[in-house]
């Protein structure tokens, strides 16, 4: 018997996908959302500009939240543990996710993070994201809430500039309020523009130096 | 182009080559020829990182001599109260005279959705076998 052996033509053909590059992302963090679900946890997403405010508004929040709630907290940073050691004084549990070279936090990375942690004994999970007001707003976590901290230092055009992180917040917050004077900048136009790009978001100015304003903070999120 | 914006890029430019990879070997292709990604006028990533990245990591890997075909989509929303669907409104604010995209209903001023117009997806690709 003979056998041939026949040249088989190249084939060229098309793959209809319609793949999103962010589905494994989405994935993610609809498993996210499922755990903290079944296991009761409330969870915020806490975004924000570089140095805006988003460990000082965790520490001010755990302050007055650590009494009635179980709390820890994910801190997402390039490389440095400063910021989780600053949220370690007050006695909460703190977990550190190295980005590495990241600009923002994942899903992927919320959710080996979830792994190690006893679930049962929480009810309420904190995440700061990476210092960036671009990337973070497009990788949900699977957090319920989401929270953008800007400061009145950065000036009166930080949220016209970056419309779309806005439209991911329902709750924003305009900290250092102490320095809106010597800033120039006024905390009701920038309230202002927010509410012109999204009408849902909740606003609320702050001074984390001085602790004001963080009780209606907690009230946006129904922590009380 | 700051680091940041940079780093976004790759981490999705190499998202999309995984993808491609996989559907690739599913079908037992020994190359991609081409992909076809659709991105979104409204999503954060920038034409010319994306394909410098793009360049950059489909080096020896089945895309090394694949061709990136970029397709922009519009934005669109869409209003629940009176089901209005339309281009995302361009609002300009007064003082600065910058334009910023608002959720606010043209039609209702009710709260719309963005449906269309922030994601990035592959439409298709093209594979040798
Ligand atoms: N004047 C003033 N300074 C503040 C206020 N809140 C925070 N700061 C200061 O601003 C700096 C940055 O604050 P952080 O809380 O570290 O900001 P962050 O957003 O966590 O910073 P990154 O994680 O590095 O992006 C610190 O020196 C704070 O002391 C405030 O309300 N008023
Ligand atoms: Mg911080
Ligand atoms: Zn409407």
């Amino acid at each position: 018997m003979t056998k041939i052996v026949e040249h088989e033509e190249d084939e060229v053909f098309d793959i209809e996908l319609e793949e999103s590059i962010l589905k494994k992302n989405e994935d993610f963090a609809k498993k996210n959302s499922e755990l903290f679900k079944t296991n009761n946890i409330k969870t915020i997403d806490i975004m924000g500009s570089i140095g805006s405010g988003k460990t000082s508004l965790i520490e001010a929040m755990v302050k007055r939240l650590k009494e009635k709630h179980q709390i820890a907290v994910l801190n997402g940073d390039l490389t440095t543990t400063i910021d989780s050691d600053r949220v370690a004084k007050h006695g909460v549990d703190v977990i550190q996710i190295n980005t590495g070279k990241e600009c923002h936090l994942d899903a992927n990375l919320i959710s080996k993070a979830l792994e190690d942690m006893e679930l049962d004994q929480l009810d309420l999970i904190i995440i700061e994201n990476v210092g960036n007001l671009i990337c973070p707003g497009e990788f949900r976590l699977g957090a319920e809430q989401r929270l953008v901290v800007i400061s009145v230092t950065e000036g009166p055009y930080m949220v016209l500039k970056h419309p779309f992180i806005f439209m991911e917040a329902n709750v924003v917050v305009i900290n250092k309020l102490d320095l809106a004077e010597a800033m120039n900048v006024e905390f009701e136009k920038l309230k202002a523009d927010v509410m012109s790009i999204n009408p849902k978001a909740e606003v609320i100015g702050t001074s984390c130096r001085n602790d004001k304003g963080i009780i209606y903070v907690i009230g946006a999120l129904n922590l009380n | 182009m700051t680091l940041a914006a940079y780093m976004h890029e790759l981490s999705m430019v190499s998202n999309i080559i995984d993808i491609a990879i996989h559907e690739a070997k599913k079908r037992n292709a020994t190359s991609v020829i081409e992909v076809n990604l659709v991105v979104g006028k409204y999503s954060m990533l920038g034409l010319e990182q994306l394909c410098y990245c793009y360049d950059l990591l489909i080096k020896d890997t089945l895309l090394k001599t694949s061709k990136l075909n970029i397709k922009h989509e519009d934005g669109k929303i869409h209003c629940d109260k009176c089901k209005y669907k339309g281009p995302i409104p361009l609002k300009e604010e007064p003082e600065y005279h910058i334009i910023f995209p608002t959720l606010v209903c043209p039609k209702c001023g009710n709260p719309a959705e963005i449906i269309s117009g922030r994601d990035c997806y592959i439409k298709s690709l093209k594979v040798k076998t």
